[in-house]
């Protein structure tokens, strides 16, 4: 079974970016250009883990986090956004990854791959 | 002829006696008068001064010098005491006089042979004699404290009958307190109180500690009309010399006034500053990603034949380049901003080499930590000391590119941390070692690899510092000195 991701950016260059380098790493990649719809897909399918950008079109990638994790809090969530400062921002803690962004997606790959793993290794010893 | 002769024979010898007695009491009264004649053209020329003067020291130089000056009232020594500005006590403030017999007749034999005036003379005391006087008598002035609610010390008897007392036979007087007589060293002694306006402004004690010569009921008269002026100008002078210490107070609470707004326009530009620098990386950093992105994305389906793929390097190394300056531009910024708090620099030294611990296993380099157990907590902006230590570490590795050994101590360095991080690469000249760490915004601009220099800067504006030294047996140690504060519970 493919890794579901669901990507919420709100701009549509970075989302189609996004579903191109990552799908070439073997994920199934669905976007979302706001909070609502990204609200609309998390209702509709199991995901196994966000990229939200934290700076969206009139609204809080921040607010949308706090949703996520109050309502599906296995669902991780990695913060992928321009700005470096939010990183010690306390509310951006909840996430359970930091990347700023770059040309160069290397790092938020890496960080997609450790984020995953923590969560797996995490069921297997629940389980 | 018997009984003849002159007829006033008899009588001569008593109008003899009375032309003698006649001319000693005109001799008596021409010394009163020329004594009088002197005080009065004395007083005039002290008061002339002490009218005027507003500066403290000379009118203490000048009102000491006249009552101790032969040409004044010839007392041999005297003390000034003074009340507190909170009025609570009377202090010893100034003594004048000789010390001994031999610095007394020294002293005398001086004056006599010079022809100064009275003015002239307080005028020299004040230049050269009055701060050495002070510390001369030190220690009898550190003796006359008496609390101005002390109301049977003479002091404040003299204060409160407004009237001079005149001491005689100290040691021998049961009624007196004595302490005063040893601690003056002598028995007979005049206490002058200072009144100006019903305030008592202090006690003036004069005696003959050198010639003994008794003190008559003249000289405390005398000084009775003089320690009117003297009051009156010591209380102008030492008011005039508080208000200058309240107006230099005023000048210097404006001066820090003016030095904390221009502080705070400063702080608002820079806040101002980033807030545009922020908003405009974000602007930026999103186009350039998908410039970046894309043609990296290109790059990866792109044949290796093809002619088109130096085109796609030059975009992909040209992103990179700009992203970052970029970030340089924020982390320097951010720096502008110290948040300082109390931290444990191991816990900050391994999170830092945890974050680099994937570029640690591309190098295969091996990382040696020596962290010293019992360092105290420093004061510091953590994210910025964290960036500091990575730049650093990421320095270091770069000159580790065939492997290597990364050592990170820290160690107790007086009242601070030393952190020490080395690498085993290749020993930087002197001259790289400046290059690399000079002032930030001097030597270099932004994308040209600022790091190091940018952590000098943002060390130095949190009182720490960086060196860079060659490492015994080749390499180069990286050394920061942060300070400690002590935790108050």
């Amino acid at each position: 079974m493919t890794t579901k991701l669901l990507v919420v950016d709100d701009e549509a260059n970075i989302r189609l970016l996004y579903a191109q380098e990552l799908s070439d790493e073997g994920y199934e990649v669905v976007t979302a250009a706001n909070a609502l719809e990204a609200a609309e897909k998390l209702q509709g399918a199991d995901f196994d883990l966000v990229v939200l950008d934290i700076k969206l079109k009139n609204e809080s990638g921040i607010e949308l986090l706090q949703r996520i994790v109050k309502e599906r809090h296995t669902l991780p969530v990695i913060l992928c956004t321009a700005f470096s400062c939010y990183k010690d921002d306390f509310s951006a803690w909840l996430a359970d990854g930091y990347v700023v962004k770059s040309s160069d997606m290397t790092e938020l790959k890496d960080e997609i791959k450790r984020v995953l793993a923590k969560r797996q290794k995490a069921a297997t010893a629940a389980a | 002829m018997k009984g003849g002769g002159y007829p006033l024979s008899e009588v001569l010898p008593y109008i003899l006696t009375e032309f003698q007695e006649q001319k000693s009491q005109m001799g008596a009264m021409l010394s009163f008068l020329n004594s009088k004649t002197r005080e009065i053209k004395f007083l005039r020329e002290v008061g002339l001064v002490l009218q005027t003067s507003l500066d403290l020291d000379e009118v203490l130089s000048v009102a000491m010098t006249a009552i101790t000056a032969g040409k004044g009232f010839g007392m041999n020594r005297a003390f000034l005491l003074m009340t507190d500005k909170e009025r609570r006590h009377i202090k010893g403030y100034l003594g004048v006089g000789p010390k001994d017999y031999e610095e007394a007749w020294r002293t005398w034999e001086d004056l006599s042979r010079s022809n100064f005036t009275l003015k002239e003379l307080a005028k020299n005391f004040q230049k050269t004699k009055l701060t050495s006087e002070k510390v001369k008598f030190h220690d009898i002035l550190g003796l006359l404290t008496v609390p101005l609610s002390d109301q049977g010390h003479i002091f404040n008897r003299a204060l409160r009958g407004k009237k001079p007392i005149l001491v005689e036979n100290a040691l021998n007087n049961p009624d007196l307190d004595r302490g005063l007589a040893r601690i003056l060293g002598v028995d007979c002694f005049l206490v002058m109180p200072l009144i100006s306006r019903n305030r008592r402004i202090g006690i003036i004690i004069a005696d003959n500690c050198i010639t003994h010569k008794p003190i008559t009921l003249q000289d405390m008269q005398s000084l009775e009309t003089f320690a009117f002026p003297v009051a009156f100008a010591l209380e102008r002078a030492s008011l005039y010399e508080r208000l200058q210490e309240e107006v230099a107070k005023q000048k210097s609470a404006n001066l820090k006034l003016r030095e904390q707004q221009e502080l705070i326009v400063k702080m608002e530009k820079m806040a101002l500053v980033g807030k545009i620098t922020s908003s405009i990386a974000h602007s930026i950093r999103n186009p350039l990603m998908v410039i970046g992105g894309f043609a990296r994305t290109l790059l990866k389906g792109s044949p290796e034949d093809d002619e088109r793929r130096s085109y796609l390097e030059s975009i992909v190394r040209e992103t990179r380049q700009l992203e970052e300056v970029l970030s340089e531009v924020l982390d320097y910024s951010e720096s502008l901003f110290p948040v300082m708090d109390l931290w444990d620099l191991n816990k900050l030294l391994s999170n830092a080499l945890d974050e680099l611990g994937s570029a640690l296993e591309q190098t295969g380099v091996i990382c040696q930590q020596e962290l010293s157990a019992e360092l105290p907590m420093v004061q510091i902006d953590y994210k910025q000391i964290s960036y500091c230590v990575k730049t650093i570490i990421s320095t270091a590795l770069a000159a580790m590119e065939k492997g290597g050994e990364l050592r990170v101590e820290t160690e107790l360095d007086g009242d601070g941390v030393l952190v020490r991080i080395s690498d085993s690469g290749a020993a930087l000249t002197k001259k790289a070692q400046d290059a690399l760490t000079a002032p930030f915004f001097l030597t270099q601009e932004m994308g040209a690899g600022v790091g190091l220099s940018l952590c000098k800067t943002i060390l130095e504006r949190q009182g720490s510092s960086l060196s860079i030294s060659n490492r015994p047996g080749g390499g180069n140690t990286y050394s920061i000195r942060l300070t400690t504060k002590k935790e108050t519970i």
